[in-house]
């Protein structure tokens, strides 16, 4: 009992103790109360967007997929809607080499068979590599695909990506041009419109060119046939519209798949009906009668030249291929093309009229058209005397066969100069302003010349029944490395106007070395060679052009009729 | 007491109900937004697919290859200048009838004496004779003699009596009396010269009825436009059609030469 009794008096430190307590307790309450008010707040705002989701927000199931569809480069169609160019999403397939992992001397076996562009060893040696993407297959086919996904191996990939298709292939394949690996214009309207084609405001609509699909092949297909048939290198051709300067057709060849750009001739990459200049020739006499005519130089058809068989001008000596040896109308000059003829008249409108004309007809510009393969012109630098009158006749000036085709259709659209355009004249984009090269009445005047060219003269061949052709034959030799070819080697042109009557469409026809063959008789000038390949392409596609055949109709032809010495 | 102490427990049901309302509805909308854009997305998924079919179609079905096939097999080109026609008048000189010269028909001297009468002007109102009898019926007067085949040569047809020509005659005046249907009129119209004859031309369909030769029946239709507007007088008088006929048949003799 002597035990100490439990303190009935606090104990100071006791004391204390409890008021530390009290004051802990105190603290941990206050910490407490925080960390409750913490959560309930993080939980009340948590609910808060809960019920913000609930009301405003969208629901999990959302799709994110764009509600409308939107190529991701734009396409490009025809006149009529055709689709020339599309975008789509093509199966690539790609080899991972560190994810395979199968027996990779199976798999090369097999993956030899599927793909025959390597043999075993050489798969072999690409599974074993110590890359880490190999693409074996852009726009693989989708038995391909099937095939390889049915291999079951992990370390090939299959993935789609989006691969411009030119569903066309070779049609209009210069116009269209080619993009490069990263999807951009690399040539034709696909690098000259490539912002177009890729902005996202404008892409979801298709770019309409003026091309008509229907014309285009007729001209390849025809254009093909002539340049397998006279072995030439090459060959160009364009239909233009005179009233508005839209470009129905253009092709140049060799042919170009752009759907395979990069594994064709750089030849065949060429656009020769844009980019390449070439002295044309004779197709250049009715320019110079009709500047003779425009300025007064040349008063009718039936005025006379001495046409003898050989000039001497300037010290040099200018022949025809069908001498006259007389005295010759302006009607005749032309119906024979006539260089001593041409170049005479050529030298009455002077170096100052032929520069302004020939300058207003865009010939000494680059061609004036939407591509960026465009031909500069070469023409004399000093304009001699004896260039006026060479240029005349279509000598030591080059320019390309659009510069051509826009030529006639100056020349036969009552005089106004349009540049040519790629894109389809409608709403948005309108005809082009025309500039006053010649008077309506020598554009008149010029129908029945060249007319009688074809009816009478040397382009004969280029007659398509019923569709009033009117045109001129143009032969020029070849310029290699900056001399006329020795080897007789020629550039054959057809630059013509149908229906003459009432002239609405232009084409020029070119072929590059073309070779003389059986049924020409040797030669290899263009009567025999370009001007045939015009008249058929005039039968085949104007119908399409809705230009009706009339035998009985023709342009007023007592223009020029009288003044044709008629051979007994 | 217990209604003032579950007032709060009402309230607090009451908004909580509306709350749920309120959510339920606007979940209702998210579905149907949902399956909008469900259908939408579908329709995309379809556009795609849809050009992706038509890319393929016209790769298939592109204008090289058309041409190959063309070259190859089909061997298709352009119309010619003389296969467009100006219209139907220079479709129709294209289909001129071939002149068929037959061996059989009899030669005829030009200084036949005109017949009397005859029915080859029943070929004009073709579509009134039955087939059958204009086939037969000249076949039979052929067989007879030399003189009627004069006569056969120049009209095709041989005249009958005139005895059946009156007993044909009755039943026609009597059907014309009494059907003359408007809308049968107006449907023959067309065939015949006028609303006067046409009246008449029902009756001659439907002379055959009575199987009378074929040569009288087809006299009535002549009776008919030649003594035009009064057509119950002129059908009434049997002898009235008789001068007119000669012109007529000569005419028709003269072009079927």
């Amino acid at each position: 009992m002597n035990a100490p009794t439990p303190a009935l008096v606090p104990r100071p430190e006791r004391l204390r103790l409890v008021g530390q307590r009290r004051q802990t307790l105190a603290v941990m309450h206050q910490r407490l109360m925080f960390g409750m008010l913490l959560f309930a707040g993080i939980i009340a705002v948590i609910m808060l967007r809960l019920f913000y989701l609930a009301a405003f927000g969208d629901h999990a199931g959302r799709k994110t997929l764009v509600t409308n569809l939107v190529p991701p480069r734009g396409d490009i169609v025809d006149r009529d809607g055709q689709p020339l160019a599309r975008t789509i999403d093509a199966w690539t397939v790609a080899l991972q080499p560190a994810k395979v992992i199968g027996d990779k001397l199976e798999l090369a076996r097999k993956l030899a068979a599927l793909m025959p562009e390597h043999d075993e060893a050489a798969w072999l040696q690409l599974l074993r590599s110590d890359k880490s993407f190999i693409y074996l297959r852009r726009r693989a086919s989708p038995s391909l695909v099937e095939q390889i996904n049915a291999l079951g191996e992990p370390g090939l990939a299959l993935s789609r990506e989006p691969d411009r298709l030119y569903p066309q292939t070779d049609l209009a394949a210069h116009v269209l041009g080619f993009t490069d690996i990263d999807g951009h214009g690399a040539a034709g309207v696909e690098r000259a419109f490539d912002e177009q084609l890729t902005n996202p405001a404008t892409r979801g609509q298709a770019l309409t060119l003026s091309i008509s699909s229907g014309v285009q092949q007729a001209l390849e297909h025809e254009l093909l046939e002539a340049k397998t048939h006279f072995s030439a290198l090459g060959a160009a051709g364009v239909v233009i519209d005179i009233n508005t300067g839209e470009v129905l057709a253009l092709t140049s060849l060799p042919q170009l798949n752009p759907n395979v750009a990069g594994n064709s001739d750089p030849d065949a990459r060429f656009n020769r009906a844009t980019q390449g200049v070439w002295e044309l020739g004779s197709t250049f006499k009715p320019f110079t009668v009709a500047m003779a005519l425009d300025t007064g130089k040349v008063r009718s058809m039936g005025q006379i030249y001495s046409c003898p068989l050989a000039l001497k001008a300037y010290g040099r000596t200018i022949t025809d291929t069908h001498p006259f040896g007389r005295n010759c109308s302006v009607a005749e000059i032309m119906m024979e093309s006539s260089n001593i003829g041409t170049a005479q008249i050529a030298a009455q409108v002077g170096a100052t009229d032929q520069k302004r004309f020939l300058k207003a007809m865009g010939f000494l510009d680059p061609i004036s058209v939407e591509l960026k393969e465009r031909g500069r012109a070469l023409y004399p630098r000093e304009w001699s005397p004896l260039d006026v009158m060479t240029v005349g006749f279509g000598h030591s000036i080059a320019v390309t066969p659009l510069h051509l085709a826009t030529g006639y259709a100056t020349l036969f659209n009552g005089g106004l100069y349009r540049p040519a355009t790629l894109l389809k004249v409608g709403p948005g984009h309108g005809v082009a302003p025309g500039r006053r090269v010649f008077s309506e009445e020598t554009s008149y005047k010029m129908r029945s010349l060249l007319r009688l060219v074809v009816t009478r003269g040397t382009g004969k061949k280029a007659d398509a029944p019923g569709y009033r052709v009117g045109g001129k034959t143009g032969t020029a030799e070849k310029i290699i490395n900056g001399r006329y070819s020795k080897a007789g080697l020629n550039v054959t042109s057809f630059a013509g106007v149908f229906p003459m009557d009432q002239p609405r469409y232009a084409m020029v026809v070119m072929l590059d070395e073309p070779k003389a063959t059986a049924e020409t008789f040797g030669f290899k000038t263009a009567g025999w060679n370009s001007a045939p390949t015009f008249g058929k392409i005039v039968a085949r596609i104007a119908p399409m052009l809705g230009v009706r055949p009339d035998l009985k109709r023709e342009p007023n032809m007592a223009e020029v009729l009288p003044f044709v010495h008629e051979k007994k | 007491m217990s209604a003032k102490s579950f007032r709060s427990v009402g309230w607090v049901a009451g908004i909580a109900a509306t709350a749920l309302g309120c959510y339920m509805v606007n979940l209702k909308v998210a579905s149907e937004r949902a399956q909008l854009e469900d259908v939408e997305t579908r329709i995309v998924l379809a556009q795609r697919d849809i050009r992706l079919l038509q890319t393929e179609i016209g790769t298939r079905g592109r204008l090289a290859q058309l041409e190959q096939w063309n070259v190859k097999v089909l061997a298709l080109s352009a119309p010619k200048a003389n296969q467009f026609l100006e219209g139907s008048f220079q479709l129709a000189t294209l289909t001129a009838p071939k002149k068929v010269i037959d061996p059989s028909a009899p030669v005829v001297l030009a200084s036949a004496p005109a017949p009397v009468r005859s029915q080859p002007i029943v070929d004009q109102d073709g579509p009134t004779l039955p087939a059958p009898a204009l086939a037969t019926a000249p076949v039979q007067p052929r067989s007879t003699s030399p003189t009627d085949l004069m006569h056969v040569a120049s009209l095709k047809r041989d005249l009958p009596d005139p005895t059946p020509q009156k007993v044909v005659e009755k039943p026609l005046v009597r059907r014309i009396v009494t059907p003359a249907p408007a809308p049968r009129t107006a449907s023959l119209s067309g065939d015949s010269k006028g609303k006067a004859t046409a009246t008449v031309v029902p009756a001659v369909k439907v002379t055959p009825k009575p199987k009378t030769a074929a040569a009288p029946t087809t006299l009535k239709p002549k009776v008919a436009p030649t003594a035009a507007p009064k057509p119950k007088l002129a059908s009434a008088t049997p002898t009235k059609p008789k001068p007119p006929l000669p012109s007529t048949k000569t005419k028709e003799a003269g072009t079927k030469r």
